[in-house]
């Protein structure tokens, strides 16, 4: 099973390609699941027309992706241990030229992605580095066992899947909320008896500005994480052998693809985020957007990483409560909720599935089977999504009250072809 | 590993509310500000201008614009694998 073709192709190589193909289309999905984090506001509050504001995260993402010239390879050591602390492999899963750290990443990567396909076909703004994390976590399992998995670092400082991914997921939206709900109440308490004329300008100001920063923060963290996990993959295969720096083509083909992916914008997730949550106003699209970036810029700032996409949430849902009389659709808020609890284990169970499948068949039929579930789940969600289409045009249509994420899309389609 | 967490979070919500509630609300001051100075259709009761407010109004703007370069200064610096520090005022240092 280990010899070359007739084409000279191992498996080893197929497999580098695939991982290094599925690295860059999970920074794709990363993209567009994540542009509603800092442009949902702007957008619903028609502070930037929705293109528009696609266009600009797409730029800002890029130029984050593109300005992280130190990056780390040691992403993945948060949660599974693939590899040392310099980052290279563990060198346990070197042998024949990294088959098994290769197939885990493989396997891991598609169990992102195709949890990200089902809670974008969902209208479920969930966590990317959720997603990811989860599915590594999952073909560890099922490659190494239980004690391949980081839980909680050696306990000197936050780290392992509790310290560095669930912890802060259950704190990052309560957090942000607070923050939201507090700047919330002070705008309006500050321009109280001011004609809405005089201020919308201002506001709407302040709305692009933060969200831009929450853009380009965005491109320097999640596009790092793809970065590192194909870097990974080419010491284990051995065509790098530096721990301390990327090839310059993985940090532009990384920056692309998220960039590419912001561009296309995850309509329905932004639906559900400007819309679905609150019906939101320039005053709170600021507010929102404006403890969206502290959160975000403070926490990283004192080395504890938060998930962009449950800041945002919390940030929105904040600037919902701290108005008086504003609708917060807990409902919405609450299927979302649910949707994070089950993205790390699902994206898990994914992962843990494909390893099995592709070590179990073996060999190169193994590989193909595993991509070919991966493209057959894919072909047949976007096929779904693409009944329900939420677009440019119909994103910011009126949200039926008792809808669901995904079924107020389909009401809104019916309003928006009506009309035209 | 609660401990490391309580005291990472609560650096963190006093952090943000304090920039992140603080900024909205220096915006606001700011737009208030100016509506008092220009008076009339500014203000919903249409009082009397109070020019001398102006420059209150766009200090506070300047504030706001001044924390923002500086969140700037903070994603770009750890691009290139730097912290900011506020230890000594302000330097980068080297991650």
């Amino acid at each position: 099973m280990r010899e070359a073709d007739s084409a000279g192709v191992t498996i080893e190589l197929l497999l580098l390609i695939l991982v290094i193909g599925t690295a860059l289309a999970f920074d794709f999905t990363n993209g567009f699941h994540d542009t509603g984090n800092a442009m949902a506001t702007s957008i619903a509050t028609g502070a930037l027309k929705p293109k528009v504001a696609v266009g600009l995260s797409a730029i800002l993402n890029l130029v984050g992706a593109l300005l992280s010239v130190e990056v780390a390879l040691t992403v993945t050591n948060a949660v599974v241990k693939l590899q040392d602390s310099t980052g290279a492999p563990n060198s346990a899963l070197l042998a024949d030229q990294g088959y098994t750290l290769l197939l885990i990443v493989f396997c891991g990567l598609v169990g992102g992605i195709v949890w990200n396909l089902v809670t974008w076909l969902l209208g479920l703004p969930s966590s990317s580095s959720h997603a990811l994390f989860g599915g590594l976590i999952g073909s560890t399992i099922a490659a190494l066992g239980v004690s391949g998995v980081n839980w909680f670092g050696d306990g000197t400082k936050l780290d392992g899947v509790i310290g560095k991914v669930i912890l802060p997921a259950v704190a990052s939206p309560v957090v942000a909320g607070l923050v939201a709900t507090i700047g919330t109440w002070l705008v309006f308490k500050t321009t109280v008896g001011v004609a809405e004329r005089y201020t919308e300008r201002s506001f709407r100001w302040g709305q692009i500005g933060s969200a831009s920063l929450v853009s380009l923060a965005h491109g320097t963290n999640d596009a790092q994480k793809t970065m590192g996990v194909i870097t990974l993959a080419l010491i284990a295969y051995g065509s790098w052998t530096d721990t301390t720096s990327i090839p310059v083509w993985v940090k532009f083909a990384c920056a692309i693809a998220i960039a590419a992916g912001t561009y296309t914008g995850g309509w329905r997730l932004i639906r559900t985020l400007g819309k679905g949550l609150v019906e939101i106003s320039s005053p709170q699209g600021m507010a929102a957007e404006a403890s969206s970036a502290a959160v975000i810029l403070t926490s990283s700032q004192l080395g504890f990483a938060l998930s962009t996409t449950h800041v945002a949430t919390g940030s929105i849902l904040g600037s919902g409560l701290g108005r008086k009389g504003a609708t917060v659709r807990w409902g919405v808020a609450g299927r979302m909720g649910v949707a994070w609890l089950i993205t790390l284990p699902a994206a898990g169970l994914v992962g843990a599935a494909c390893y099995f499948i592709g070590n179990g068949i073996g060999g190169l039929a193994g590989v193909l089977v595993v991509l070919g579930i991966m493209v057959a789940l894919s072909g047949w969600m976007m096929a779904r999504a693409h009944a329900t289409a939420v677009n440019s045009h119909n994103v910011n249509d009126e949200w039926h009250a008792d809808a669901t994420p995904s079924s107020s899309v389909q009401a809104g389609l019916a309003e928006s072809t009506s009309k035209s | 590993m609660m401990q490391l967490f309580g005291g990472a979070l609560g650096q963190v919500l006093l952090v943000s509310i304090l920039v992140g509630a603080g900024l909205p609300a220096l915006v606001g001051l700011g737009i208030r500000a100016l509506a008092v100075s220009d008076g009339g259709s500014a203000m919903v009761d249409d009082a009397a201008p109070r020019p001398a407010l102006k420059v209150i109004g766009y200090l506070c703007f300047a504030v706001a614009v001044a924390v923002v370069v500086l969140g700037l200064i903070i994603i770009i610096s750890s691009g290139f694998g730097y912290h900011v520090s506020f230890a000594n005022g302000f330097s980068l240092v080297k991650k």
